[in-house]
């Protein structure tokens, strides 16, 4: 990461100086302000969906969830980690339906959960790969910006991408348990 | 029909709570109360990568980079028309939204370039901003296997999409 930062970094800049050198800080701060009002509307999204989340798992629904999902979860993460796979549990639910909001923090609590512990570092790359997949039921925000610019049939490309999401997801599933690396000293 | 789940969801949700004798307000705020942290944590990650995003598509490379591409991308059945737009989504959601709004506009919603747009735009997340905001201050950083394992079955899934939409 430090390394592909380092060189986009030189080789942008060195770019924009010869072609533009008076546009080099406005495109730096520009990222930062975007930076800034994504945090912003995150921590909007963020507050009602650990509100809500909160409540469900003082109801403990989340509980139920986890046990419901257990058998998957385990087997997906190889770890035994009870808080671990209640976290994960949200996040794969979250992301079939669609509420990003909901799964990003559920996803980040597995993440930290699973940092201390033995087999993590594989674990974290499976919820990663499952995350960025984005396996979900229906495409929510590519079928409504369709039909707001007047698709006569937004809804024609559910069985497509969810045909393609799930393709990419058993890829790199396959290729987390087919490969070694990950797996020494944990 | 599928704008009616989250409403019950919440609904379903905050009705078994009360059942349950939850104090839903104060559960909620306890739950809300988290989003501060949280959001503190990710911003110094989210400021360098937009940041560099930003200096990148401004020098003109990410330009550059996907005119060099689009040999490729047709050789794997991407049309150019959204070359950009798979080039950017790895990095901002938000960014590909306008973008694929932009194709849509130019091609009309119904045409096959912006449904494959939709497709490739639904059927995979922003690798690299993921990453940004899942590895987040902790102890390991995101390993270079699981990027590139992640990297590459979101090309996967853009070619899938690509594919599956000239057979449906």
């Amino acid at each position: 990461m430090n390394i592909l930062f380092l060189l986009l970094f030189l080789l942008s800049s060195a770019a924009l100086a010869l072609r533009e050198p008076a546009a080099f800080l406005p495109a730096l701060m520009d990222g930062a302000e975007r930076a800034l009002r994504l945090s912003a509307s995150l921590c909007a999204v963020y507050a009602v969906w650990l509100g809500v989340l909160q409540i469900a798992k003082d109801a403990r629904l989340t509980d139920g969830l986890a046990r419901l999902l257990r058998p998957l979860t385990s087997r997906l993460l190889g770890v035994k980690d009870e808080e671990a796979l209640r976290h994960a549990a949200v996040n794969f639910s979250a992301n079939l339906l669609g509420a990003g909001g909901a799964a990003t923090p559920a996803g980040v609590a597995a993440m930290r959960r699973l940092d201390a512990l033995s087999g993590g570092r594989r674990a974290q790359a499976v919820l990663f790969a499952v995350n960025c997949a984005g396996l979900q039921l229906i495409p929510v925000t590519a079928v409504a910006l369709r039909e707001r610019l007047g698709a006569a049939a937004p809804y024609d490309v559910i069985l497509p991408v969810f045909l393609a999401s799930a393709a990419a997801l058993a890829f790199s599933l396959v290729l987390l348990r087919l490969l070694p690396f990950g797996r020494r000293k944990d | 029909m599928s704008a009616l789940i989250l409403p019950l969801l919440f609904i379903v949700v905050i009705l078994i709570a009360a059942c349950k004798k939850v104090r839903v307000y104060d559960s909620f705020c306890r739950g809300a109360k988290e989003s501060v942290p949280l959001v503190l944590s990710l911003f110094p990650y989210l400021a360098a990568m937009l940041a560099l995003a930003s200096l990148f598509e401004e020098s003109g490379l990410s330009a550059l980079l996907a005119r060099a591409l689009s040999p490729a991308f047709s050789f794997l059945g991407i049309p150019e028309e959204i070359a950009g737009l798979v080039l950017v989504k790895p990095f901002s959601g938000s960014a590909s939204a306008a973008v694929l709004a932009d194709i849509c506009a130019r091609f009309g919603a119904d045409s096959y370039i912006a449904r494959c747009a939709a497709a490739v735009y639904a059927s995979g997340e922003t690798v690299f901003y993921l990453s940004a905001v899942y590895y987040a201050g902790l102890s390991r950083r995101p390993p270079a296997f699981a990027l590139a394992v992640a990297a590459a079955s979101n090309l996967l899934a853009v070619v899938a999409a690509c594919f599956f939409c000239r057979i449906f």
